[in-house]
């Protein structure tokens, strides 16, 4: 068991639990291990925290828990359907002008627990999609 | 940086795996064609900058987000879900 402290929380995880990132992050090559953590009181956001540099992390969340029609992929691809989607969220100090990154997913193998980054260059997907208004 | 000529049907090789050959040429355009390892990442170096740009103002470097920010988004998305 290994420990992680976010905003003077404390949370423990365990090795088979790290996420592999070979190439890191796009423009991030240093984000190349890091832990899935939900924030229970704030679902569905999660930490998404490099373990080797506990001050790197983001916010992530599952895209479809915000946007439900979300299809990163045009085609049915029952590989790509099995993985985990994770989209970043840029958080903003006014919460209402903070914004989900569609374009660029993260997708995990929860088998294999390695992940990537990907662009979704043929979609009309935003970088920074604004949340939905009520 | 390594500058290289090549033609049409010309290629150069990076490292052991990565192969770009120079496809066709017309007027400013050029167009590659790129082979690499199914791990290795090709991008628009444009498309590479942005999303690059979006991660790092992403990243959260201290503790610096408000739990009145998360509680607020947390019940806007939960609203939105019911």
């Amino acid at each position: 068991m290994s420990m992680i402290t976010i905003k003077e929380k404390e949370y423990t995880y365990n090795e088979s639990e790290i996420i592999n990132f070979a190439e890191g992050l796009i423009g991030l090559p240093e984000m190349r291990r890091a832990v899935l953590i939900p924030m229970d009181e704030y679902s569905p956001f999660c930490w998404l925290t490099s373990v080797d540099d506990e001050k790197s992390r983001f916010v992530v969340v599952n895209p479809r828990e915000i946007f439900a029609g979300y299809e990163p992929f045009a085609s049915n691809d029952s590989a790509a359907s099995e993985m985990q989607a994770l989209a970043i969220v840029k958080i903003s100090s006014d919460w209402q002008k903070t914004t989900v990154n569609l374009r660029a997913p993260i997708f995990i193998n929860p088998e294999t627990k390695r992940g990537a980054q990907f662009v979704l260059t043929e979609s009309s997907y935003s970088l920074a999609e604004a949340l939905p208004q009520n | 940086m390594l500058v290289l000529s090549r033609r049409a049907g010309q290629k150069i090789v990076i490292g052991n795996e990565i192969v770009i050959e120079v496809i066709s040429v017309s007027g400013e355009g050029v167009r590659l064609g790129i082979s690499a390892p199914n791990e290795t990442s090709v991008h628009r170096y444009e498309v590479f900058t942005d999303i690059q740009e979006a991660n790092r103002d992403a990243e959260v470097v201290s503790d610096e987000i408000e739990q009145s920010t998360l509680e607020n988004l947390s019940a806007h998305v939960r609203t939105k879900q019911k």
